[in-house]
């Protein structure tokens, strides 16, 4: 077997190994978080640590490593067997959980060649009772589907896994050190998953030339000859080994006086984390730090080091977890970047979080006597066509800028409705009944779709065991039939399409909206990249509607094209929606069952008509027609500023088209925070 | 169908960079593997599936799906063998040598495919189990070829990235625990106009190339005679390239004892970290990535130091898919371009 990278041989990473060690003295710290770039030696630290741990005494068969010692909590079987238990040693385990793992596999499923045998339902074991007492460490955890994640925080809380499903009632202890490691990049962990990881670290390369060298050479060094690389640094290993059996030697008998206590309080008082798991985490990653020192007290050098790593995930600013970062952040944005960080440090609660959009840089307003009409006249029918003209023949005129990217932010779940129809795919978006072997089990269907449900099977088949046993001469103790054969029906999340829908005209130009704009909309993509959906592009100014972008799973695309596009000149806001119809309906035609969201970020106000009617009539009547196709779920996002004079037309528009209407700030994910703690001030 | 000769690698036409990243990853398997971003029609597949030509041998027992190392990877053997019979084979297998394969995973494949999965008429049948290899157990030791590596459902993308990241492959599925190592060259193509790769995806290729269509009319003529002389006469269009392919097998062979052999100066170590650090990559990975790619340049070129020239090679390789730092950020095309940004901004 090839040896791991040992942990001694790791340059750098100081923080994370102690973090590790922590973890392995004191399984009361409760996990670890390793949140950080690609390439940073994460998964090999964990595996390292693994190699580390001192064998533990389990009971002599028992899959779930049950302990021998009596008052610990047991298995069904070692329970039963209970006192009469052979001990064995076994190397403390680290289970990997893949990322397609399925739930029976996680918690424990029917074992279907011994259940076939011998007609009764046999519990195979899950993950959770291999990693008991051990290591459960998941790679990218913020890709994990939901419905994993809510089986391990259950056994996490409660030290115990139970599994009720598929005609199985079983419960075993389940108590392991849950690491797991992710890229903020791609998304966000759940905030009770996140509090259950007792404690948190970011992880980044190194920027010093030496230790980069040093690294590269050890590396070049393993790969070559892993053994002996692995030799080189064995006593090192056994001393860190040593360690840890020390320090788990030590760590009842380490006391932390009240004073002490006192100060835990005060530090997560402070820092305004929710609940108390942080206090009792940070005692208890105090007192590992001490037994590892060799100390019998707490000091307070102890806690403060500590603390950095029990707080990092759990600080807040009435404000959820931090939003993954800009893609590109400009100058302006930076500055105010680092201020909210500042704030978030100083806990300055009355600040509001976020940085009202209008109240950051944003490229002056344009002046052209175009939009200001656009604004003043909501609908300024009395437009000639020969003004148009002019602006069709000025493709570089004045009228036209290119506004950055206003400052992004974490975007509110919006998702399809939920229906019976099955479909392929992948994402986090929307629920929906999934024809791959993926999701949760919700139930079963005579319908043979490859997905065999052997639950539902034997439940079919049992009515008529005594009649076939009379008749079948086969081996095994259920008789199966064809008609039998039931199939799973599974549910999990997917990505939907998302058509944007942007008003480029001038209108949206006015003091640095398209700016704000640009920024709901980059967040809207970032979003939906994290949620793998299909995105597509239409803009409409001046005479017509093009799309930039046909229907694609590069949400990188759409993000460049929003950085470049120009705004500038009148709103055919009545073209915009004929073509997101036709584009939508083009969609549709080659995947029946898509369930596309289409967006528009518009102020409503619109000039330019495509017949004979008003603009603005002619816009509702088109939405009201748009509402009419039960599949497409609208959203408008209005851009129009709040002010003395608003004309609400966007709202008019979705009203007319059925559609959710939302201010750019209601679109945020903390909006219901803030509209509560208006209300209080 | 099994007699077609395939277009030999030699053969094709221009193409130098594309060409060079896939000789290196067969001289060094711990490049981990290249992506190749470029236009429909410029050789893609064809080079890659042109490889098998001049891929080496290694050994494995015969009809094993895993396709262990019957030296190295004896442990895993008997370990698969008894999960599977249920007892340890007592008497071993043959050994037999067959060229390192190119196996290919279609855009399309579903992932219990890929991973492998539970026979099922047969554990209803027998009431035993029985696991039906994915490609991944075909792949161990091989080249895994993703054409449209960007069009991939997601989850055969986690799947990938978990098996590449480990060199093992785990099924946790269906009442199936069950793992066997896989280690495998990831080859990938793409056409960027598709959509981009996920950037963790991106990070597992050791080397990325960006191609284009030839511009010089003298090489498109070339293309096209060759390829017709190829489609009138594969047998005999094969012949003629037979002994420029051998020298290049030979060449790689004798690269591939050379490279344990290969020293690095000091100072090009800090080369190596200082352009990585300049141009802003995550991680470590692209540091480790250079110095081998560095090394194995200097053992293709037969030579047993690495020079600075090896260096700014492989940065072009090892870097431009690395720069790249948020999900909605643009690919870095030129290495160079970005490198004098950064020195200049200081």
């Amino acid at each position: 077997m090839k040896p791991v990278y040992p942990l001694a041989a790791i340059v750098g990473q100081d923080t994370f190994k102690q973090a590790l060690l922590l973890a392995a003295v004191n399984p009361g710290v409760g996990g670890l978080l390793v949140r950080g770039e690609k390439g940073t030696a994460k998964s090999t630290m964990v595996r390292a640590l693994a190699g580390l741990l001192p064998p533990m005494e389990v009971v002599e068969g028992c899959v779930n490593n049950c302990s021998p010692e009596a008052d610990e909590a047991r298995c069904p079987e070692c329970s039963r067997r209970y006192p009469q238990l052979q001990t064995t040693t076994r190397a403390v385990p680290l289970v990997d959980l893949p990322l397609n793992a399925t739930e029976d596999r996680v918690s424990g499923g029917i074992d279907f060649p011994r259940t076939l045998r011998e007609g009764r339902v046999m519990v195979s074991p899950g993950l959770l009772a291999r990693a008991h007492r051990g290591l459960l460490y998941i790679d990218e955890v913020n890709l994990l589907d939901d419905h994993i994640v809510d089986l391990i925080l259950d056994a996490a809380a409660s030290g115990e896994n139970r599994i009720e499903r598929e005609g199985i009632s079983y419960r075993h202890p389940s108590r392991c050190i849950l690491v797991g490691t992710m890229n903020p990049e791609e998304g966000e962990l759940r905030p009770q998953l996140l509090d259950r990881f007792g404690l948190c670290l970011e992880v980044a390369g190194s920027d010093d030339p030496e230790s980069r060298v040093e690294l590269m050479v050890r590396r070049e060094d393993f790969d070559q000859d892993p053994c002996r690389f692995a030799a080189q640094f064995q006593a090192e290993g056994e001393r860190l080994a040593e360690q840890i059996i020390q320090g788990r030697k030590r760590l009842p008998r380490v006391r932390i006086s009240k004073a002490l206590r006192g100060f835990i309080g005060e530090l997560c008082r402070e820092k305004n984390v929710a609940g108390h798991r942080a206090d009792l985490v940070m005692e208890q990653a105090a007192r590992a730090l001490a037994a590892l020192a060799g100390k019998n007290e707490v000091s307070v050098e102890h806690i403060t080091q500590v603390a950095p790593l029990v707080l990092l995930h759990r600080m807040r600013d009435a404000e959820p977890p931090p939003p993954p970062p800009p893609p590109e952040p400009p100058q302006a944005e930076d500055e105010n970047d680092s201020e909210q960080e500042e704030q978030e440090e100083h806990q300055e609660e009355q600040q509001q979080p976020e940085e009202n959009p209008e109240s950051m840089e944003a490229p002056p307003p344009q002046q052209s006597g175009e939009e200001e009409q656009a604004q003043e006249s909501p609908q300024p029918e009395e437009q000639s066509q020969e003004e148009k003209g002019d602006e069709g023949t000025s493709p570089t005129g004045r009228d036209e800028q290119v506004f950055e990217i206003g400052t992004t932010f974490r975007v509110k779940s919006l998702t399809a409705a939920k229906d019976r129809v099955v479909r392929r795919g992948s994402g986090r978006r929307s629920r929906s009944r999934i024809s791959q072997k993926q999701g949760r089990y919700v139930k079963s269907t005579l319908q043979d779709t490859g997905d065999f449900a052997l639950d539902a099977t034997l439940r079919a088949a049992a009515p008529y065991q005594q009649q076939r046993k009379r008749a079948g001469d086969q081996q095994l103790a259920v008789q199966l039939r064809p008609q039998d054969i039931r199939s799973k029906v599974r549910e999990k999340r997917i990505g939907n399409f998302l058509l944007f829908v942007v008003d480029a005209s001038g209108s949206m130009g006015a003091r640095g909206r398209m700016a704000a704009s640009k920024g709901a909309v980059m967040s809207l993509l970032l979003d939906a990249y994290q949620k793998r959906d299909k995105v597509s592009m239409i803009t409409f100014r001046r005479n017509e509607a093009t799309v930039n972008l046909p229907p694609t799973t590069s949400v990188d695309m759409a993000g460049r094209l929003l950085s470049e596009m120009p705004v500038g000149g009148r709103t055919p806001l009545s073209a915009g929606l004929a073509k997101s119809h036709e584009q939508v309906r083009n969609y549709l035609i080659k995947n029946p069952t898509a369930q596309p969201i289409v967006l528009f970020i518009t102020d409503g106000k619109c000039n330019v008509a495509l017949g004979e009617r008003k603009p603005v009539e002619e816009s509702l009547h088109l939405a009201q027609a748009l509402s009419r196709d039960q599949r497409i779920r609208s959203i408008v996002v209005d851009t129009e500023e709040a002010g003395l004079v608003t004309f609400g037309l966007a709202q008019r528009l979705a009203g007319a088209m059925e559609a959710q209407y939302f201010k750019i700030d209601d679109l945020k994910a903390e909006a219901l925070v803030n509209i509560v703690r208006g209300q209080q001030q | 169908m099994k007699n077609r000769p395939i277009y030999p690698f030699t053969a094709i036409v221009g193409q130098e960079k594309m060409k060079l990243a896939l000789m290196l990853n067969v001289v060094n398997p711990g490049l981990s593997g290249v992506l190749i971003r470029g236009e429909k029609g410029t050789a893609k597949s064809t080079a890659v599936r042109a490889l098998a030509d001049i891929l080496p041998e290694i050994s494995v027992f015969a009809d094993d799906p895993y396709q262990l190392d019957p030296v190295e990877e004896l442990e895993s053997y008997h370990a698969i063998c008894k999960l599977i019979a249920g007892t340890r084979r007592e008497i071993l297998p043959e050994v037999v040598t067959r060229k390192v394969r190119v196996v290919e995973l279609p855009v399309g494949a579903t992932e219990d495919r890929v991973v492998g999965t539970l026979d099922l008429e047969h554990a209803l049948k027998a009431g035993e189990k029985r696991i039906e290899p994915g490609i991944l157990a075909q792949a161990h030791r091989n080249i895994l070829y993703v054409d449209e590596v960007n069009l991939l459902d997601d989850h055969v993308v986690d799947v990938l990235l978990d098996s590449a990241a480990m060199g093992v492959n785990t099924i946790e599925r269906e009442g199936v625990s069950f793992s066997h190592p896989a280690r495998f060259t990831l080859v990938g193509t793409m056409n960027p106009e598709e959509g981009e790769l996920r950037p963790q995806l991106l990070d597992r290729f050791g080397l990325c190339v960006n191609i284009e269509g030839i511009q010089t009319a003298e090489e498109r003529v070339a293309i096209m005679e060759r390829r017709a002389a190829f489609d009138l006469d594969p047998e005999g269009f094969a012949q003629r390239w037979r002994e420029e392919s051998r020298a290049l097998a030979d060449q790689l062979l004798t690269a591939r004892s050379l490279y344990p052999k290969v020293e690095i100066q000091r100072e090009l170590l800090f080369e190596i970290a200082t352009t990585c650090l300049e141009v802003g990559v995550d991680g470590h990975r692209g540091d480790i990535i250079m110095l081998k790619t560095a090394k194995t340049l200097a053992a293709l070129d037969g030579r047993d130091t690495v020079t600075s020239t090896d260096i700014s090679t492989s940065a072009e390789l090892v870097l431009p898919h690395r720069v790249r730092r948020q999900p909605l950020m643009e690919i870095a095309d030129n290495v160079q371009a970005l490198r004098e940004r950064a020195l200049s901004g200081k």
